[in-house]
């Protein structure tokens, strides 16, 4: 995803990358010390815990007696409150991990205490070279799997009590904490909708600016495979019944319309991946525009003193008359001084300084203050200046 | 540019040419005290009397003037809620840094976006005629560069918006 690419010299691009890693499916942290610890020459120990948002949980362990083996394993929130937590994993997850290059990553149960998951990892079967960083990247996004199969779970699994008149009930997902979002079953269509909810009134009109836009684009011809999104100021009739804690925004309610071919494949994957970054995707972008708001209303300032600064300086060198004073007619033009008169000023003013006695001699002030001054050449005022 | 707002300009030039004549005068109630009577309106002798020149019912710029100084307050327009917060935020970051400007005040007058207040030490520093012109290009540049503002910060959140879909493709 690219936020403001367009608007950016390459150098900054490089760096935006970096920052949006967050968004990438590969945790970061997870990648870099495992990536050391299979680049290590000498087998290390570890024993290391990683967090991430707040509520993510790696464990690491590693021995030097058992250099093959490294143990990993994973505690993360769940999606929705109504899975029970003492099931654990679900088949269909446990599937998909196993699915991840099995010869080299074992389930093992039970998992580790604490944990939901604990694999065994084996870097001995991890060819040399490029692919190394490609295997290591893949089992560095397993809490993205293992979270986008709660989803896909989730979506496939529709039972007869979740309706209700005829209508699905909304099922409420929390990927970040306090940005609940909610999920509706229809026979079509499932339904995403996000209530949208900013600290700043900045940010919520910049924010719904953005909604606009995205539903712009989304309704145009060139984007007919998308799904189609609305945003509204208030709740849709599918959150019906929802709680008003969840239900009360300042950034109104954005929802996608998600279609049977956007979740076939390998489709299905990345639409669960947008859904659940879709808050910090927004919150990004408003922070990049407050930023290039700043960027520019500075660049701004700089032309509109430079204008400034060149109507005071055009004054240089000249003495007009005041409008209404008839005294004086002609324009006096006092021509700049070049160095070389400016250094010979400069000189002689030092000699004259230096002319300061050591010794205090009585009544020597008044005689140095009246012959010993350096006279003022040029003013800048028109006029003498009455105290 | 449009015919009313080159009209509206051209007004308040004409009036800042005519008010633009200050001179010094030290304070009336305080013993070596020189200060902007504008500000003060303590002696009303000194004062003359407020312009209101008015574009519309959202742009207006009121010039008070006195024997030693000029205060021009401007309301600039502001058409709906982005237009609202850009100009909020592009004014407020000028008037922080209004040592720049020199001309500039820091905090409004009330009722109104934007103030300056020029004084006759200002007047005998820089050209009135170019002074003048500095207002009026400003209050140009400032209606350009919030309509700019506006347009990037839609164009960008268009270019985001199709980034953002271009996953689901």
């Amino acid at each position: 995803m690219s936020q403001n690419f367009h608007f950016l010299t390459e150098r900054e691009r490089e760096r935006e990358r970096e920052r949006m890693a967050c968004f990438d499916r590969a945790s970061p942290a997870l990648k870099e010390t495992l990536l050391k610890i299979y680049r290590a020459e000498k087998p290390i120990e570890m024993d290391q815990r990683l967090f991430e948002f707040g509520a993510v949980e790696y464990h690491i362990k590693s021995s030097a007696s058992d250099p093959q083996y490294v143990y990993l394993s994973i505690s993360t929130p769940l999606l929705s409150q109504e899975v029970s937590l003492a099931r654990g994993i679900s088949q269909g997850t446990a599937q998909t991990i196993k699915g991840i290059h099995s010869d080299m990553v074992e389930l093992i149960e039970p998992a580790a205490e604490g944990y939901q998951l604990t694999l065994r990892l084996d870097f001995y079967k991890i060819p040399q070279g490029k692919e190394s960083s490609k295997i290591i990247t893949e089992i560095a996004s397993i809490q993205a799997a293992i979270l986008s199969c709660q989803l896909k779970d989730m979506l496939t699994n529709v039972t007869s009590q979740d309706t209700s008149q005829g209508m699905y009930k909304p099922i409420k997902l929390v990927y970040h904490p306090r940005e609940p979002f909610f999920v509706v079953r229809q026979p079509e269509k499932t339904t995403a909708v996000f209530p949208m909810r900013f600290q700043e009134k900045t940010d919520v009109i910049i924010a719904t600016a953005f909604f606009q836009e995205l539903m712009d684009v989304g309704s145009s011809e060139a984007w007919v495979k998308v799904p189609l999104c609305a945003w509204s100021p208030i709740p849709p009739p599918e959150l019906r019944g929802e709680q008003m804690e969840d239900l009360s925004t300042n950034g109104g309610f954005i929802s996608f319309d998600i279609l049977p071919r956007h979740v076939k494949g390998k489709r299905l994957d990345k639409t669960v991946w947008n859904l659940l970054n879709f808050y910090a995707f927004v919150k990004y972008h408003v922070k990049c525009t407050r930023g290039f708001i700043q960027r520019r209303m500075r660049k701004r300032l700089d032309n509109l003193v430079k204008v400034l600064h060149v109507a005071s300086s055009e004054e240089d060198g000249y003495a007009i008359d005041p409008q209404g004073c008839g005294c004086i007619k002609s324009i006096i033009s006092v021509p700049k001084p070049n160095n070389t008169v400016r250094r010979r000023c400069r000189n002689f003013t030092r000699k004259i300084k230096r002319m300061r006695c050591p010794i205090k001699i009585q009544g020597f002030r008044r005689f140095r203050r009246r012959w010993l001054t350096v006279p003022k050449f040029s003013s800048p005022f028109k006029y003498t200046k009455l105290d | 540019m449009a015919n009313s707002l080159r009209l509206y300009l051209t007004c308040i030039r004409n009036t800042l040419e005519a008010a633009m004549c200050l001179q010094n005068f030290p304070c009336q109630e305080v013993e070596r005290h020189n200060k902007p009577e504008v500000e003060l309106k303590t002696s009303p002798e000194l004062l003359l009397k407020p312009i209101l020149i008015c574009r519309n019912e959202a742009e207006k710029c009121l010039i008070e003037t006195s024997i030693n100084s000029l205060r021009i307050s401007l309301k600039v327009k502001q058409a709906d809620e982005l237009e609202n917060i850009l100009t909020k935020k592009f004014l407020r970051f000028l008037s922080m840094r209004a040592e720049a400007f020199q001309v500039l005040r820091r905090k409004p007058v009330q009722g109104y976006d934007i103030s300056f207040l020029i004084t006759n030490y200002h007047c005998e520093e820089m050209q009135k005629h170019k002074l003048i012109d500095f207002i009026v290009q400003f209050m140009e540049d400032i209606d350009k560069e919030i309509s700019e503002l506006k347009m990037s910060v839609n164009t960008r959140g268009r270019l985001v918006a199709a980034e953002f879909l271009k996953q689901f493709v």
